[in-house]
């Protein structure tokens, strides 16, 4: 099924390697670690801070005012839902169109998913003015007959989001589950006993793999579709609306492509640093960067393409006040941050056109960092120039946000930096037994059928057979 | 009431029976125990006088927040006044009331009142009982009798100023100092000399065409409510009025003119004389009833010279001209820019000659009639009592002086020198409501009710069709146990003087209920008794007078040739602002959170110029600026406004207070400080809008630092239909007006 | 919005609000506003704040643009490029439009704005959470957020002793807006009521209409086909209804009623007269 020239992974690694690398990667962390993790708790105390301020005094103190009633916390809850589906693309998507170059790097995707979910959670709450009634959005039962207004987008948001967190969550456990027993089988104290308790009694016989493998399709396929709806369902918070510059029909393909462009970003950016700090070049290797980084371009020629197809119908449309608008994005106050979204979004993907670039980490991570920034000012354009321009023009006001809104968007960033930093050292960020299945795949189609030599490698390792991919 | 019981009427059932059965426990809820013993219960089963619980009660009072005397309905619910209405039975407002009536409440209820009386002790005011305060009062005033003693108010009628009248007589005094910064003075004079009358009544809704030279009758004028309701019958009407207005600086009934045209400031009468030139030689009205000197005089302004000085473009001026000939009866109003000139009185009779000539006294200008209680019609000020009250501290020629309900430390020019000469007066006495800068001048202080707490009368000095005595009652118990209302007060200063005249009235209330008894059957109205009487008075707030019809005639004042100041320099234009009004009600935060009528401004001082002008000194939007006069200087932000002559420069009134409680102070900057001290040859009137000015740009623009509302589009519609317009032709085919 | 109702109610809710929509209308109240009596005062604006307890939020506030004016006057340059305004100002007093079809209804996730048998668009200032949804989808921007708790700050005391015990004072986190002074509505239906008696024309006055000095704004029941409100819309042949219904109802284009974006359908319950110009 390769058609690469280029080996994605050297077949001839070792299987306990595999697991002596993975497993290595969880152990004492090194003091560059402890300071990456305490510079991210200090942003999500600084939020904490912001967000106690703004709790007791106001939302006022966000700088939210008439016209922006929303404004940077709904940019970044989006962003952050946009970056839930790249675990999504290359876990599920990938893995039924059996692209297998995917297998070592989809577990932090999928990490990555979970928590940007469970950081965009958190901004809806931040940003309702009165979060300890957050619960009325959902149906429970409520003897006076009280039921949320099931025609607001906001409480598909909330069905959405929950069903699509939880599915995520399930989708990354269930999927690390034999990588859990090798944990088991190889740590003592603590992480024993938690790994013991996660995998499940996971000894790797032909029926639990069986049985894995069932749950696992059906899980991706159930994914999908629910990853398309959340951002879809996520973008009607403004399709639906009748403002300029948000009752746009092309919104829901936009904010996927958008979401899968940002996370396929993160991605490569995350990739980058997991290769370089946990010496991972031989799993995550140049080929699997480069196909990644084709995936990214694709996706930002898609994005582009829609953005596009948005203004032109917008150009070319009867709706005055979206046209408007739109001149308004390109000249007025917020012209550089619609400069600078186009230039990251359609522009700087080009760089991985070139084979060259894409095998320069350096650059590579460069440029991964700026399509997010892109991908962000995206979301902020689309959340603030409509409310700073709608159809009254006695109420137009060009905002930015107070110190307390910044820090607390910051702060999201180190909340999810956090989660992750956790999850690297606790839980193995590359598949093990997935990429066991690669190499045997590889190795296979190499002719090589040198089953048994390898499996003595592997003694201490439990009984893990590639035997026909799903 | 029928059988019908819906969900709501069944939960009100419910409320009022368990609010009943809580009451009999006497367990009302409240926040403080009664064993803090903080909080007096009561119980509602035994509610108090004319007090039904959760229903509101209207009574009828008059408002005081300006001159005008509109007639209001409190709305009073469990014994607090809670809203104003204008009274609907008082011709003046009408059942109308302007923003400065509706924050009439926060005045009541604002938290810098004074609520003791204080006496300068040590520098600084303290506290002391009514009981020394009036002692102290007794034993200085005792000391002193004849001119050295004067008293200072802003407009005062009604009984309380017969009261006050009394008083300076009792005192052996005729200084009555009465100022008013928003006043017509000089149109009274011109008025008292072309009419007979000070106070004619101005008919707008009978005009057809009404060409307004900066009067801004319905904004910060003598009863803005009564001109507003007469310009939307003048608009309504089956031949749709036209309002042109000529000015240098728009005003709020410039806001709504059908031509706004700007003047160079200080040619209004230039303009006047020219259109007299078209009236009389070219369309040929009749010039009788002019004397020759003012004929030659008319005869020497062309249009074409007109135009040049005016610079308003001779076109508009001979349209506007054909029209008022074409459109009878019209109006020709001088607002206080023209009166407020170093020639005001000359420049204001020139615009009233047009009414003449256009013979539209009579029609538009009607007789007021003679009111039948002189004594009770109000004593009206201006900014003469001003110049000559400064004058004659500076002389020191007064050793005693009440102050009430005007602030001359606030509005007196700093070149009258007052602040300073208000030492040299030996004994001052602040019959105050709020901590102004007057009131902490003073040796004295002694806290007045407010208006909803007090008793009075109040003759509205611009009388609408039916003339009428406005009655004031308090509609709340005093908020404040030490303040008195200020007929108490005067009644007790009197007391200290005539005992034997006034012992006999316990209080106000008293003496104003023998007033009332002692007027003339003629207005009592069918009242079958003297109870009867005051019943129906205090019921509708007004007593209706018959004043009689006269017939009004004209005659043209002979005035000298307008003196044109050509030189360099911007005028100054110190706009007074419905809302703020003089400054006075700076403290309430209802009015200072309602933007500026023009531009949107609040909470803050802010300078007015064209573009144009702003452009040639390198000024832009919001940048610092710094007006300097001869007599200082000031120094905030300018907002262009095209609606400016480039020779003029506006800072509205109300702001800049040292004093006058929390809401006030501190705010933005006081023009009238840097005003010159011209006064109107002819009145003595303060010449308030000929003061020049240089402005200098002293910082950069800064969109934080003056907040206006609603600037985000640049004050355009962009191509939506907000305000639709319509030309009058279509509306005269739909509408058939 | 209970199960049961909505299976009995199922053919109405279908129905949008071009086929007249799904409710049984007790009033419909709205507003002619008649623009060329306008004259930019305040008068209403301030008899606002006096009558729906509304916060002075104070100088930093009102540059965030967190004031909370429910109604405000608006002021705009027309013909900009000349170099005086020779028309003078316009002036536009705005308030919540209480649409038939409003955008901010559906939007709210808690149903906190409904509408109601009076044809209001109500605010449940007690269910709303805050998501400031509506005041985003709302053409008018008339809506107003509580951005900051104001009773102290507003109120000092005795100052509080002014605020109208017939609503209530709003807390931050919560919307809020004009309601056509619902409470005035409320006692004169209850007087009503008792009476047995339908209300009558003129009866309820809102506190803007009320102080108005020119008495530019008139206030009724469009339901009511005597009253004033009625007769003046059908004089400008302005119905109730989507765009293209008034417009083909419009036999007389240069009619001076209109409603202000009646493109996007809304549907809204004031109707504004045009000012009127007379060019010399």
């Amino acid at each position: 099924m390769t058609m690469v020239t280029e080996k994605d992974i050297n077949e001839q690694i070792a299987w306990a390697k595999i697991n002596t690398d993975v497993l290595k990667s969880m152990e004492n962390p090194r003091p560059a670690y402890w300071v990456t993790l305490a510079v991210c708790i200090a942003m999500v105390s600084t939020a904490v801070v912001a967000e106690y301020i703004q709790y007791t005094v106001g939302m006022g103190t966000a700088n939210l005012n008439n016209p922006h009633m929303w404004d940077m916390y709904i940019a970044a809850f989006v962003f952050w839902i946009g970056m839930s589906h790249s675990g999504t693309l290359l876990s599920a998507i990938l893995h039924l169109i059996h692209a297998d170059w995917r297998k070592p790097i989809y577990r932090f995707a999928e990490a990555m998913t979970t928590f940007s979910l469970l950081t965009a959670g958190i901004f809806p709450m931040i940003h309702l003015g009165r979060v300890w009634n957050l619960y009325w959005v959902l149906p429970y039962v409520s003897d006076r007959g009280i039921w949320p207004n099931f025609r607001s987008p906001l409480v598909w948001d909330a069905f959405a989001i929950t069903t699509y967190l939880t599915a995520s969550m399930l989708f990354l456990f269930v999927g690390m589950i034999p990588d859990l027993a090798i944990c088991r089988d190889n740590t003592t104290g603590w992480r024993k006993k938690l790994y013991g308790i996660l995998a499940l009694g996971w000894i790797g016989s032909d029926r639990q793999w069986r049985h894995f493998r069932k749950i696992y399709l059906l899980m991706a396929c159930f994914l999908i579709p629910l990853a398309v709806s959340v951002h879809s369902i996520v973008s009607a918070d403004f399709a639906m609306s009748i403002m300029p510059g948000w009752h746009i029909t092309s919104f829901p393909p936009y904010f996927v492509a958008g979401a899968l462009y940002s996370g396929c970003a993160a991605i490569i950016t995350l990739f980058i640093l997991l290769r370089y700090f946990f010496r991972f070049e031989d799993y995550m290797t140049l080929p699997i960067m480069e196909k990644t980084a084709k995936l990214t371009f694709a996706i930002a020629m898609v994005w582009t393409y829609l953005n596009l197809i948005e203004f032109a119908s917008v150009w070319y449309g009867h709706d005055v006040y979206n046209k408007e608008l739109l001149i308004a994005k390109a000249t007025g106050a917020y012209a550089w941050i619609f400069w600078i979204m186009l230039f990251c979004g359609s522009v700087l993907p080009f760089a991985l056109a070139f084979r060259k670039l894409r095998r320069h980490m350096p650059t590579m991570f460069v440029v991964s960092l700026f399509l997010n920034l892109g991908m962000f000012f995206e979301r902020w354009m689309i959340v603030a120039p409509t409310l700073s321009m709608s159809q009254e023009p006695h109420q137009w006001d060009i905002m930015y946000g107070s110190i307390v809104e910044w820090a607390i968007v910051f702060g999201s960033f180190g909340w999810f930096g956090m989660l992750f930093l956790i999850f690297v050292k606790v839980f193995p960020s590359v598949s093990m037994y997935e990429v066991k299945e690669m190499v045997f795949h590889r190795k296979r189609s190499a002719g090589e059928e040198d089953l048994a030599r390898m499996t003595d490698h592997a003694k201490p390792v439990t009984q893990t057979t590639g035997g026909g991919s799903a | 009431m029928s059988g019908k019981m819906n969900r709501r009427s069944f939960l009100k059932v419910m409320g009022w029976s368990s609010a009943g059965a809580a009451l009999t426990g006497c367990d009302m809820p409240t926040t403080i125990t009664l064993e803090e013993g903080k909080e007096e219960v009561m119980s509602y089963l035994m509610p108090e006088e004319y007090v039904i619980p959760g229903v509101g009660v209207w009574y009828a009072s008059t408002c005081t927040q300006c001159a005008a005397g509109c007639g209001i309905h409190g709305r009073v619910r469990e014994g607090r006044v809670l809203k104003l209405e204008g009274n609907p039975d008082t011709a003046v407002n009408n059942g109308k009331l302007c923003m400065m009536g509706q924050a009439g409440v926060q005045g009541h209820y604002n938290p810098d009142r004074i609520t003791t009386p204080m006496v300068r002790s040590g520098g600084s005011l303290t506290p002391v009982t009514w009981h020394k305060a009036l002692g102290l009062l007794e034993e200085k005033l005792g000391a002193i009798s004849g001119d050295r003693f004067a008293w200072f108010t802003g407009t005062v009628s009604g009984h309380q100023s017969v009261l006050l009248a009394n008083h300076l007589d009792a005192m052996g005094s005729t200084n009555h100092y009465v100022h008013e910064v928003v006043n017509n003075a000089v149109s009274r004079a011109v008025n008292q000399d072309m009419l007979g009358e000070a106070n004619p009544r101005l008919r707008l809704d009978k005009a057809k065409m009404i060409v307004s030279f900066g009067a801004d009758f319905m904004g910060a004028s003598q009863s803005p409510v009564q001109y507003a309701g007469q310009y939307a019958k003048f608009r309504t009407n089956k031949e749709r009025g036209l309002l042109v207005q000529i000015e240098s600086k728009m005003s709020l009934t410039g806001g709504s003119a059908d031509l706004w045209l700007a003047i160079k400031p200080g040619t209004e009468a230039v303009l006047a004389l020219g259109m007299a030139n078209l009236l009389l030689n070219k369309i040929r009205v009749s010039d009788a009833g002019i004397p020759s000197d003012v004929r030659t005089l008319i005869n020497n302004y062309d249009i074409t010279k007109v135009a040049q000085i005016t610079g308003v473009a001779g076109h508009r001026i001979q349209r506007v001209t054909q029209l008022l000939s074409e459109r009878s009866p019209s109006l020709v109003l001088a607002g206080a820019n023209v009166e407020g000139q170093a020639q005001g009185y000359a420049a204001t009779a020139t615009i009233m000659m047009l009414n003449h000539i256009l013979g539209n006294v009579g029609k538009t200008i009607e007789s007021a009639g003679e009111f039948p209680f002189p004594q009770l019609v109000a004593k009206q000020g201006g900014t003469a009592d001003l110049v000559a009250f400064a004058e004659a501290a500076k002389a020191k020629n007064l050793d005693a002086v009440i102050f009430h309900g005007s602030n001359p430390v606030y509005s007196a020019p700093k070149s009258l020198g007052l602040a300073e000469a208000m030492s040299s007066i030996g004994f001052k006495v602040a019959i105050s409501q709020f901590p102004d800068e007057t009131t902490m001048a003073a040796d004295l202080v002694l806290p007045v009710d407010s208006y909803l707490e007090d008793w009075g009368t109040q003759v509205p000095a611009d009388q609408a069709e039916a003339s009428a005595i406005h009655v004031q009652q308090p509609l709340m118990e005093k908020l404040n146990a030490e303040t008195k209302g200020l007929g108490d007060i005067l009644l007790t200063l009197l007391k200290q003087r005539r005992k034997d005249e006034y012992g006999q009235f316990e209080d106000y209330y008293a003496y104003l209920r023998n007033a009332f008894v002692a007027m003339p059957t003629s207005v009592k109205n069918d009242a079958k008794n003297n109870d009867e009487f005051w019943n129906a008075a205090l019921q509708t707030g007004v007593i209706k007078v018959d004043a009689g019809a006269k017939n009004l005639q004209s005659t043209v004042v002979s005035v000298t040739a307008p003196v044109v100041d050509d030189s360099a320099g911007l005028t100054l234009m110190p706009s007074p602002r419905l809302g703020l009004f003089d400054g006075r009600h700076a403290n309430l935060p209802w009015l200072q959170e309602a933007p500026d009528q023009i531009s949107k401004v609040v909470w803050d001082s802010w300078v007015e110029m064209h573009p144009d002008t702003a452009a040639k000194m390198g000024i832009g939007n919001l940048d610092l600026v710094k007006v300097s006069s001869a007599q200082g200087s000031v120094t905030l932000r300018v907002v262009l406004l095209k609606g400016m002559h480039a020779d003029a420069v506006a800072i509205p009134l109300g702001q800049g207070h040292e004093a006058h409680g929390r809401y006030a102070k501190g705010l933005g900057v006081n023009p009238l400080q840097i005003l010159d001290a011209t006064t109107d040859n002819k009145t003595g009137e303060l010449a308030m809008y000929s003061t020049r000015v240089t402005v200098k740009r002293v910082g950069p623009a800064d969109s934080l630092s003056i907040v206006r509302m609603g600037t985000g589009a640049g004050d355009s519609q962009v191509g939506r239909k907000l305000v639709g317009t319509v030309p009058v032709e279509q509306v005269r085919r739909t509408e058939g007006t | 919005m209970s199960l049961d109702n909505i299976l009995n109610h199922w053919s109405d809710y279908r129905k949008g609000a071009e086929e007249g929509g799904h409710h049984d209308y007790e009033h419909r109240w709205a507003m002619a506003i008649n623009l060329d009596l306008c004259i930019g005062c305040n008068a209403c604006s301030t008899a606002c704040y006096a009558e729906n307890n509304l916060a002075v939020v104070g100088k930093e506030k009102f540059e965030k643009g967190q004031a909370m004016h429910w109604m405000r006057i608006e002021r705009y340059w027309d013909q900009q490029e000349l170099e005086h305004p020779e028309q003078g100002a316009s002036f536009l007093p705005m308030m919540c439009q209480q649409c038939g079809a409003a955008t901010c209804e559906p939007v709210c996730p808690v149903a906190a704005t409904y509408h109601t048998p009076d044809g209001l668009n109500a605010q449940v200032y007690n269910r709303c959470i805050g998501s400031r949804y509506c005041s985003n989808n709302c053409p008018f921007r008339v809506r107003y957020f509580n951005f900051y708790s104001y009773y102290e700050s507003s109120w000092p005391e005795p100052m509080e002793q002014q605020l109208n015990p017939d609503i209530s004072v709003r807390d931050k986190g919560v919307m809020e807006k004009c309601t056509f002074c619902m409470q005035r509505i409320r006692t004169v239906k209850d007087k009503a009521f008792m009476e047995d008696r339908k209300v009558k024309d003129g009866e309820v006055v809102p506190a803007c209409a009320q102080s108005c000095p020119t008495s530019a704004i008139v206030f009724g029941d469009t339901m009511d086909d005597g009253s004033m409100v009625s007769k003046l819309w059908k004089k400008h042949q302005v119905e109730r209804g989507i765009y293209q219904k008034t417009k083909l109802a419009k036999k007389d284009a240069d009619l001076r009623g209109y409603r202000i974006f009646e493109e996007l359908n809304v549907d809204p319950s004031v109707m504004y007269l045009e000012r009127v110009r007379e060019d010399i």
